[in-house]
């Protein structure tokens, strides 16, 4: 009777944690990793773009954004993902604001890029310290943030952006795609 | 004779362990300092190494925000909390709960322990079992008259 008794404890102590733990592991993509940055202040970004001007931040002033980092040699996720945001760039640059970061790439290398595959006119950001990519805990290209109109960043995206994840980003951000 | 020999080594173990960890670490430089924070962190693009032992821009920027933060008189806790609010707990190679260390050493100790418990019940159970029933002589000249007829 105790042994029938012991057995049924068993159920919920050992093998339904197990079962969780197993299920939940298993089921995770190692490449989503949860950013602590997520409902928190975009950190202060001042930086020279590709074209040499001065950015800052605080030009963002109550608009939401999406900062995209990229690099020329990310082949080709970062090629992919560049038809979509130069749609973005065409259909939403009036109350949203498109900037790219330069991660770990030269301003050439970036120039002969956007020469290739299309330069959809939102300014890009060079990093060349790595501050940025540090202060975002950016983990390699590409990798989006989106941040609303209070400077909250509210969606942090690894990977290729695609109709679907970019969609789901803007909603984050109250913008319908 | 095993069992208190296994209890004695684990013990001694145990005590080796909470001595190494209880030990009080000497004062490091500034240079040493990095150096330590550098290889608790991951690398942020190769994930596999340290930003101490890695090559990457990433790791060189990490290093030159960890000189900077203990230059600016950051404490190591600090640069690291600074680490994992960009990053998340991720960047930490060893994880930040040192209840986790203790986790293999619990589960050896409830696997060996539920081991012990299995062996001696079935012990007790041997034990407590029934003897079988005396054989009597009319039993057995059955038995044996059942064999002759089996074998004929």
């Amino acid at each position: 009777m105790r042994r029938d008794w012991l057995r049924w404890l068993v159920v919920p102590v050992v093998v339904v944690p197990l079962g969780w733990l197993l299920f939940v592991g298993l089921g995770r993509d190692p490449r989503d990793i949860p950013s602590p940055l997520v409902g928190k202040a975009l950190p202060a970004i001042e930086a020279i773009t590709l074209q040499g001007d001065a950015w800052s931040s605080t030009d963002l002033a109550g608009k939401p954004a999406v900062i995209n980092f990229w690099a020329s040699y990310c082949i080709p996720s970062c090629v992919d993902e560049h038809p979509f945001l130069v749609k973005l760039q065409a259909r939403h640059a009036d109350h949203l604001v498109l900037i790219g970061v330069l991660y770990q790439d030269t301003p050439d290398g970036a120039r002969g890029f956007l020469a290739r595959f299309g330069d959809g006119g939102w300014p890009t950001l060079l990093d060349p310290s790595g501050r940025i990519a540090v202060d975002l805990g950016v983990t390699g290209p590409p990798e989006t943030f989106f941040v609303d109109d209070h400077g909250i960043v509210r969606a942090r995206h690894v990977g290729p952006l695609n109709a679907q994840s970019l969609a789901a980003g803007l909603a984050s951000i109250g913008i319908a795609s | 004779m095993a069992l208190p020999l296994a209890a004695a080594a684990l013990l001694a173990l145990a005590g080796l362990v909470a001595v190494e960890a209880l030990r009080p670490s000497p004062a490091l430089t500034q240079a040493a300092e990095e150096r330590q924070i550098a290889s608790e962190l991951r690398c942020p693009d190769c994930q596999a190494l340290s930003v101490a032992e890695s090559r990457t821009e990433s790791a060189a920027a990490i290093r030159a925000e960890i000189e900077q933060l203990l230059a600016a008189g950051a404490s190591p806790d600090a640069v690291r909390r600074h680490f994992v609010e960009r990053y998340g707990t991720w960047i930490l190679l060893a994880p930040p709960n040192p209840l986790v260390w203790w986790l293999p050493a619990l589960a050896l100790l409830a696997g060996g322990g539920a081991l012990v418990l299995w062996l001696l019940r079935g012990r007790r159970a041997e034990r407590a079992a029934e003897p079988p029933p005396p054989v009597d002589d009319r039993l057995r000249s059955r038995v044996r008259e059942e064999e002759a007829e089996l074998d004929a």
